[in-house]
């Protein structure tokens, strides 16, 4: 930000003091409302969230197929435990995309634009972490029918799919705040490399593709302690059984320890940007 | 003056020629290895996911019907190879991209330079890094115990085949760059190559998957070339299998290369 606009950003907080403040949520559901539309009028920008999660669904599920037959494998159907593992790839993908999308808002000088009006900050913050969440639903809209037809069941009912929706929002904003905290320091899509490495990396060291009991080495210790694995066992609980609190409660402690160190990554990158 | 322009002062047409491809292959080599950024995903991250499958799925070397190994890993080496040689594969095109973006590929046209220096050139970086990435692959697999049971010639045959695939996949992504002359079309050719890999016997034995996925994976050409370096790694030096590799690698290479060199000169026709 230049001397400037960032004299003139302190200009409109000013402003924004005396004359009161619009509510935060107005302002987050506005700039939500903004990606829903940029989603619907670039159609390319989903692919990512709705096309990798149906491969990789049906090439994890293909090419492991065979994985289910080892004894401790908790299902004999791959799909029961790949379905769920590529919602929240998606969902994770919701949220690289968001940031990506700021990213670009940063560049071209949007985000600037942003910051001179008299607008609460935390709306310029939540309203990219609202539209994840909502672009979270597409994964799990289409890869959940994919996974049907090839014979994956939520056996938990109804309660199995709503604990999924609620991992795969979870995830969207934990990757969406992962994504917004570094894309505030770089300021730049070409923050987009780190932010999927990242989500990346996370998504793998866990147990996505096979439980904890049929790893060896380095990885199960690792996967122990990643928060994802009980997220995705929260997400996954409904495929392989019924929904239990003993699966879920641990899943929501890790998302909401994830996102408070995520949420301060996210909010001390924001104020990098405003004077 | 620089090493192409020297090369084009000598007298002889045919040394010139390979002078002049021998300077951009230069210039196309060091070019890559100046950028770490462009080729250290190509070399970290398919290690990475070796790392993590072979903890993951280190058990499924138990189940009937997977092939006799002595690790996971080396079951993985070929598999993590192709992976990473497709991936970076990738970089000549797109340079060659950027040198139309950037007006170098005009200005090399306009110059006394041999006309198919300037492919072969820029497609004999990508074969240095595919054989740097296997020597590389190769080193690292053999410290993580899975070793090469076909000793030095398997060796040999897997460095070779990984180079003559970068130049396979060079070939077509060169082909990509000079139609488009945008390095975004040709980095959107990424999924076709993660389709190509992962619909194969990259990461696990063909004969352990089921339906219309195995039938795709057991008819991709990839999957053969795999199979034949796999055998020289897991039971020994076998020529059949190293003739079937090579064979693969350089079928792949032969038809990119033309579609390469048709869009060459269809861009060379467009700036005369």
């Amino acid at each position: 930000m230049t001397e400037l606009t960032a004299a003139a950003s302190r200009t409109a907080v000013d402003a924004h003091r005396r004359l009161g403040a619009p509510a935060v949520l107005p302002v987050a559901r506005q700039l939500a409302l903004r990606g829903v539309l940029s989603m619907i009028r670039i159609p390319a920008a989903i692919v990512p969230v709705v096309v990798m999660p149906v491969f990789f669904t049906l090439a994890f599920s293909g090419a492991f197929s065979a994985i289910a037959e080892l004894p401790l494998f908790p299902t004999d159907n791959i799909l029961d435990w790949m379905v769920p593992f590529a919602v929240l790839q998606g969902a994770a993908f919701a949220g690289f995309g968001v940031a990506y999308g700021t990213g670009r808002d940063l560049e071209n000088g949007f985000y600037d634009r942003l910051l001179l009006a008299p607008t609460p900050r935390l709306g310029l913050v939540l309203g990219p972490l609202i539209y994840s969440a909502a672009r979270s639903m597409l994964p799990l809209l289409i890869v959940v029918p994919v996974g049907y037809l090839g014979g994956a069941r939520i056996s938990g009912g109804p309660v199995g799919f709503a604990v999924l929706a609620l991992a795969a929002v979870c995830t969207a904003l934990l990757a969406g705040l992962w994504g917004l905290g570094v894309v505030y320091r770089v300021r730049s899509q070409r923050a987009g490399a780190l932010v999927q490495a990242g989500i990346f990396v996370t998504l793998f060291l866990s147990v996505g593709q096979v439980p904890l009991e049929l790893m060896t080495g380095w990885l199960r210790w690792v996967a122990e302690r990643n928060p994802f694995t009980y997220v995705l066992t929260m997400a996954r609980q409904g495929f392989l059984g019924e929904v239990t609190w003993a699966d879920t409660w641990p899943g929501l402690v890790s998302f909401l320890l994830g996102a408070a160190g995520l949420g301060w990554f996210a909010w001390r990158g924001f104020r990098r940007l405003v004077p | 003056m620089t090493s192409t322009t020297t090369a084009t002062a000598t007298s002889h047409p045919a040394t010139n020629a390979l002078a002049q491809t021998l300077a951009l292959a230069r210039r196309s080599v060091l070019g890559t290895a100046r950028q770490p950024v462009i080729w250290f995903p190509a070399v970290v991250f398919p290690l990475l996911i070796a790392a993590i499958n072979s903890a993951a799925l280190g058990r499924s070397t138990a189940l009937p019907g997977f092939p006799p190994v002595e690790s996971f890993g080396q079951f993985l080496l070929v598999g993590t190879l192709t992976q990473g040689v497709l991936f970076g594969g990738i970089i000549g095109g797109s340079d060659l991209a950027l040198d139309i973006e950037s007006g170098f590929f005009e200005r090399l046209v306009a110059s006394p330079v041999a006309r198919w220096a300037i492919l072969v050139g820029r497609l004999a970086g990508s074969a240095v890094l595919g054989a740097f990435q296997a020597v590389v692959f190769i080193g690292v697999f053999a410290a993580f115990g899975a070793p090469i049971e076909g000793g030095p010639a398997a060796v040999a045959v897997i460095i070779l085949t990984a180079a003559v695939l970068a130049v396979a996949v060079g070939g077509f992504a060169a082909g990509l760059g000079l139609r488009t002359g945008s390095q975004e079309a040709v980095q959107n050719m990424f999924p076709l190559l993660f389709v190509l890999v992962f619909v194969s016997s990259a990461f696990f034995p063909t004969a352990l998957m089921k339906g219309w996925y195995r039938r795709a994976a057991e008819a991709n050409p990839i999957s053969w070339m795999i199979d034949g370096l796999r055998e020289l790694v897991i039971t020994g030096f076998d020529r059949s299998a190293a003739l079937t590799a090579l064979a693969v690698a350089s079928g792949l290479a032969a038809l990119t290369l033309t579609l390469a060199t048709t869009q060459f000169r269809r861009r060379l026709r467009a700036a005369a």
